[in-house]
């Protein structure tokens, strides 16, 4: 009775692959079309992350009115192009960041808002929050200051505009081609058991853009998850803790 | 380990379901979040889950010396800051036994009340912006602007000011200050009247905001309600008359009550403070050029201060509630233990996850705006 036997495919078909043609002159041409609107019209994602979340307001309202640049606010990761840290991570705040960043759409952009996000700024010796935001995930651009003004949103704002209108705001690519990197970084700080419901080695495929960084050491350790998942724990796999609950 | 409060949620049965509201959902305030569980829309359980903004502020004060912790002490709280910078002043003066000047008392509480009217604003248009009328939110931040500009130019700075230091204030006010402030509060009385048609007689907030999360006088008190919360309920408590710092007592202002304890009086409360805030500030408008004198104590070597062995608490009325520095020293250059006493973390944890539940899902933001909890204050 081998008709009845359900065909599994080897492959399952996450993504469309990219031909390599694809990437030719024509698409050359087309993705600079592209950045040359995309950056007309920015999305970010309103998440106030620290207390730089205090003058988004008043940069988004009457005053200072960044809706006349074209940047807006927007609710869902999924639909937002800019993620706007304002201000100090603490680690689980770090987490949620994380999610929102590998949910939003490609090419996403990252900006680091205020001093925390560049060095630890006022909380260099705090035991619970983020130094570096860009060893976790990559940022296009940073804010320095406690507390930035308005203008220097405004400010940071047009600067990325006019990157992506030139072609060059791709930290978003960095993200696939040093994947292990970030992963790793992440993991030191989450634990082992850390991962998130993206594939975001599969955009790594469909975007071309896997390099020597996407798998190594870390990314292994997330196949044993999804192995896991699927009821086919390794012998070795570590045993998850009643109130570990990685994910809300 | 599970903290001592630790409740596990009970997995739901089929006709109820769990929400985990935040953190970044657009309706709630600041970096938080709320696991809520539900019947149709009324919700039956809600957590308070914080925990996003935490720093370690009491910890981080430890390894600080005295004075380095005038530039931390302000970021506790975001839209409030000047009264945490007040409360601090005061515990460290209290250690070292400082007197200040009586020109530092009237700037500073020029300062306290200014930061009162902003942060009710602030409150005031994010609390419209829960029930849809965002028209006011745009108002509330504009006009808190025009506050921000009088702090960029006593203070340099228009958030995170550090003006006020253990001994008195750190300059002086620049000249023409007091009549630009009293221009700023002109206008603001001159456009109540557009708020109050806006908001305050609107047919929708009556319709949504009254008899919303409602609490008795013995509930408030019973859970450690403090500040506009309180007064919300009817009982006339407020420190800068019950327990009074600085030259509160030669002031002349009038403590707003309300009975109803639901949102709308809530926020009727933050307007007739405001209303008294103003008050406040042109009695020390006129009262303030006639005061001569230093703006601050002689401090010792500020890199080599040893505060006297001792310990101190300083609480304040912040626009939220009562608000207070437990600081403890050792006889060192650094404090050897600081506990900050928040209004916030009573209002976000224990009074919001009570008043939410039976609530319906859609006045979970308007509840906790209206309590004007603040999420960076109650993480710390």
């Amino acid at each position: 009775m081998s008709d009845t036997t359900p065909v599994i495919p080897d492959q399952p078909e996450v993504c469309r692959t990219v031909d390599a043609e694809e990437r030719g002159v024509w698409r050359r041409v087309m993705d600079r079309f592209a950045d040359h609107c995309r950056a007309r019209s920015l999305f970010v994602l309103h998440y106030c992350t620290g207390c730089g979340a205090i003058e988004l307001p008043p940069t988004i309202t009457s005053r200072f009115d960044m809706e006349r640049v074209g940047v807006s606010p927007m609710v869902t990761p999924r639909q937002a192009d800019i993620l706007l840290i304002t201000g100090y991570l603490s680690v689980k705040t770090l987490k949620r960041v994380i999610l929102s960043y590998e949910q939003m759409q490609s090419p996403k952009y990252v900006l680091g808002f205020g001093s925390c996000t560049i060095n630890g700024g006022m909380y260099w010796n705090s035991y619970a929050t983020v130094k570096r935001l860009d060893q976790y995930i990559p940022a296009d651009g940073f804010i320095a200051g406690c507390m930035p003004r308005p203008e220097a949103v405004q400010q940071v704002f047009l600067d990325l505009m006019k990157k992506i209108d030139a072609g060059q705001a791709n930290a978003w690519q960095d993200y696939y081609l040093n994947y292990d990197r970030y992963l790793g970084n992440q993991m030191a700080l989450f634990g082992e058991e850390w991962h998130t419901p993206v594939d975001v080695i599969a955009e790594a495929e469909h975007y071309g853009y896997v390099g020597d960084g996407t798998r190594g050491r870390f990314t292994e350790i997330l196949d044993r998850h999804a192995a896991y998942a699927l009821r086919d724990a390794p012998e070795d796999y570590p045993e998850r803790g009643a109130n570990e609950r990685l994910l809300p | 380990m599970r903290p001592q409060n630790y409740r596990p949620v009970a997995h739901p049965p089929s006709h109820e379901y769990e929400l985990y509201f935040g953190p970044n959902h657009p309706g709630i305030e600041g970096n938080y979040a709320i696991r809520v569980r539900l019947k149709g829309d009324v919700i039956q359980e809600a957590i308070a889950d914080g925990g996003y903004l935490h720093r370690g502020f009491e910890k981080i004060m430890e390894s600080r010396l005295w004075i380095q912790n005038v530039a931390l002490v302000p970021r506790i709280c975001v839209p409030d800051p000047v009264p945490m910078e007040d409360s601090y002043a005061r515990s460290v003066e209290a250690l070292g036994g400082l007197e200040v000047p009586e020109r530092a008392q009237w700037i500073r509480v020029l300062m306290l009340e200014v930061s009162r009217i902003c942060a009710h604003l602030f409150t005031f248009g994010g609390n419209a912006a829960t029930i849809g009328l965002y028209t006011n939110m745009f108002w509330g931040v504009s006009m808190r602007d025009l506050f921000l500009d009088i702090f960029e130019e006593i203070t340099g700075a228009r958030i995170y000011h550090m003006y006020i230091t253990p001994g008195g204030v750190r300059r002086d006010l620049p000249p023409g200050i007091l009549d630009k402030l009293s221009a700023v509060i002109d206008e603001l009385e001159r456009r109540a009247p557009e708020f109050d048609d806006l908001f305050f007689d609107s047919t929708v907030v009556m319709n949504r905001a009254a008899g919303c999360g409602t609490m008795t006088q013995e509930q408030a008190l019973s859970w450690g309600v403090t500040g506009p919360n309180l007064r919300a309920c009817g009982l006339p408590f407020d420190l800068r008359r019950d327990d009074p710092y600085l030259v509160y007592p030669e002031l002349d202002f009038d403590i707003p009550t309300e009975t109803a304890g639901d949102a709308l009086a809530r926020m009727r409360v933050r307007k007739a403070e405001v209303q008294q805030s103003i008050r406040i500030l042109r009695q020390v408008i006129a009262r303030l050029p006639s005061v001569k004198g230093p703006i601050r104590c002689p401090l010792p070597n500020p890199l080599a201060w040893n505060v006297p062995a001792g310990e101190a608490y300083a609480r304040a009325e912040s626009s939220k509630g009562e608000l207070g520095f437990f600081v403890v020293s050792n006889g060192g250059d650094k404090p050897w233990r600081v506990h900050v006493r928040g209004p916030s973390q009573m209002h976000a944890v224990q009074v919001l996850e009570n008043l939410l539940t039976g609530a319906r899902i859609e006045d979970i933001a308007q509840i906790m705006f209206s309590l004007d909890a603040c999420p960076p204050e109650v993480d710390r």
